[in-house]
């Protein structure tokens, strides 16, 4: 009986849940019906996003993604290796440094976006640039990186670690051919949330990887990736929520795709390796 | 699974590598989101008239002064006159963008003052006091939160937010004028070259003096209508020859109709 009402209960929770994201869906989809087409893909935007498509921010948002990720997986894999081998979970240091990339990952994006454009854009010369943007966005997802790829190093159990020392495995063998392979699903959580919101974001593009809608001939190139492009569409242009609904229902698709790929790449290895 | 991985690094590198090289340069105007829309189409404009690019970033008027002063942007966009401690700055003014207040065309009311309309935003006003929609109530109509036109009203008559009252909220011009043609009864708010462009073409709507100023195109090129603010190209220091052949083009007469589409009024018409 109370198994009963518990799923029933949980049912009544998922359904709630589950209402707002079709709605929101459904909404999107018929305010752009009358625009997106295959040729919503392949076309570049003109006047001010209002006619066209989106391609060329397809483009530079495929850039600054990439770049920041880059960026990002390796120096955020780096720490959270060196903060799960090197440091006991309840060592003073690793508590601070734990409590330091918390308050990092909790500060607002704005702040992300002004230090970006102060430093990378004016100090570095970047001017506003892809390369800006992808590299003040890569600040932004490391703490998360770093905390999520971290926490899934740690929870590979104690036993294998003590099987290490008992066979005397190198070092470099047990991350590689170990640790990385167990902790993997972790990280790839880790990738994906960081991934979603580097997509999601405005506030720090618009001021480092900027508001352009040429497509980039290069890293140096100011571009518009396809969020700024929804912010500006909906907010500024007179007429442009049709194509800012056709470009969210094209960044949800992303997202989706983008979710389903990196768990099928990362989930391969473990159970290769553990098998 | 290693060598793919290595494919895929060098892929990258070599992709990031190629990326590298410098771009030609380009004009890069910074500023006002307002602005920017209209802008970056005239940016297009001119691009595909001339060959130079104009990169166009928005980010607001502080940002423009910020970017013209730090060189990081050759001209900026400021959706506002020029303040006292920005003297340093040329402006160049190239457009105008105000508010009409609207009634419908069958509502016999010809004129409000200030502080008639503030009473019926706030609600102090309920119901018309004459001509055939006496004793009925005012339906308010005012714009969402964020939209320009609904900071310019609400600093004009010096309200905020929290204190309107309003019936209907509503986001887009179009959707204003909608609400007000189709209803006798009803005021609203809305930018002025809108509005002027509907009441034209038979739309059932009547736009209210300000102040004794009437809400015409001319009233508002001259600069005396009072719901008004200025759109302007700001630069800091010697201005270059590329840059002085856009501020042209920008102002050219034949220019006009884009200013239109973004539902503003040309400085030079």
């Amino acid at each position: 009986m109370a198994d009963r009402v518990a799923w029933l209960a949980g049912l009544v929770l998922l359904a709630l849940v589950m209402v707002p994201v079709v709605l929101m869906v459904t909404a999107l989809w018929q305010q752009s019906a009358d625009v997106l087409s295959a040729g919503f893909l392949l076309e570049d935007p003109g006047r001010a996003g209002r006619s066209g498509g989106i391609a060329a921010l397809l483009i530079s948002t495929a850039w600054i993604l990439g770049l920041c990720l880059m960026v990002a997986v390796p120096l955020g894999l780096g720490c959270a290796l060196y903060l799960s081998e090197s440091l006991p979970a309840d060592s003073r240091r690793a508590q601070w440094l734990g409590g330091v990339l918390d308050m990092l990952a909790a500060v607002p994006s704005i702040v992300y976006g002004l230090f970006g454009y102060q430093f990378f854009a004016i100090t570095l010369g970047l001017g506003f640039s892809i390369l800006s943007g992808a590299l003040a966005l890569s600040l932004m997802v490391l703490p998360l990186m770093i905390r999520s790829a971290e926490q899934a190093m740690r929870a590979v159990p104690m036993g294998y670690r003590q099987a290490r020392d008992a066979l005397a495995l190198s070092r470099w063998g047990w991350v590689r051919r170990i640790l990385l392979p167990c902790a993997a699903p972790g990280i790839a959580v880790g990738i994906i949330l960081s991934a979603g919101r580097a997509l999601a974001e405005t506030a720090v593009l618009l001021f480092t990887a900027g508001y352009v809608l040429r497509r980039p001939d290069s890293l140096f190139d100011s571009g518009r990736t396809l969020s700024v492009h929804i912010y500006d569409l909906a907010m500024n242009v007179p007429g442009g929520m049709p194509r800012a609904a056709a470009t969210a229902v094209v960044l949800v698709g992303l997202l989706v795709i983008l979710n389903l790929l990196v768990r099928r790449v990362l989930r391969q290895p473990m159970t290769e390796a553990l098998v | 699974m290693l060598s793919r991985l290595q494919c895929s690094l060098g892929l990258m590198v070599a992709v990031f590598l190629a990326g590298c090289g410098e771009s030609g340069s380009a004009i890069t105007v910074s500023g006002s989101s307002t602005i920017a829309p209209l802008m970056a189409e005239l940016a297009e404009r001119y691009e595909t008239e001339t060959g130079i690019q104009v990169d166009v970033q928005s980010g607001g008027s502080g940002r423009a002064i910020a970017d013209v002063r730090q060189g990081l942007a050759d001209l900026g966009m400021v959706s506002r006159a020029l303040k006292e401690d920005e003297q340093d700055l040329e402006g160049y003014l190239i457009g105008r963008d105000g508010i009409a207040i609207i009634v419908n065309s069958a509502n016999p009311v010809r004129a409000l003052s200030d502080d008639q309309i503030r009473a019926i935003y706030t609600g102090k006003t309920q119901r018309w006091e004459s001509g055939p929609g006496e004793g009925r109530d005012i339906t308010v109509v005012h714009k969402a939160q964020g939209r320009s036109t609904q900071e310019l009203f609400l600093a004009y008559f010096q309200l905020e937010n929290s204190q309107v009252q309003p019936d209907q909220v509503i986001g887009e011009n179009q959707q204003g004028i909608k609400a007000v043609a189709g209803d006798p009864f009803a005021i609203g708010y809305v930018s002025i070259g809108t509005a002027i462009y509907e009441a034209e073409n038979g739309t059932p709507i009547r736009l209210l003096p300000l102040e004794g100023a009437p809400a015409s195109l001319a009233v508002l090129a001259q600069g005396n209508y009072p719901l008004a603010r200025e759109l302007n190209l700001v630069t800091h220091g010697a201005v270059s020859q590329p840059v002085a052949d856009f501020l042209a083009f920008v102002t050219r007469t034949d220019m006009a109709d884009v200013y239109h589409d973004y539902y503003f009024l040309p400085a030079v018409e």
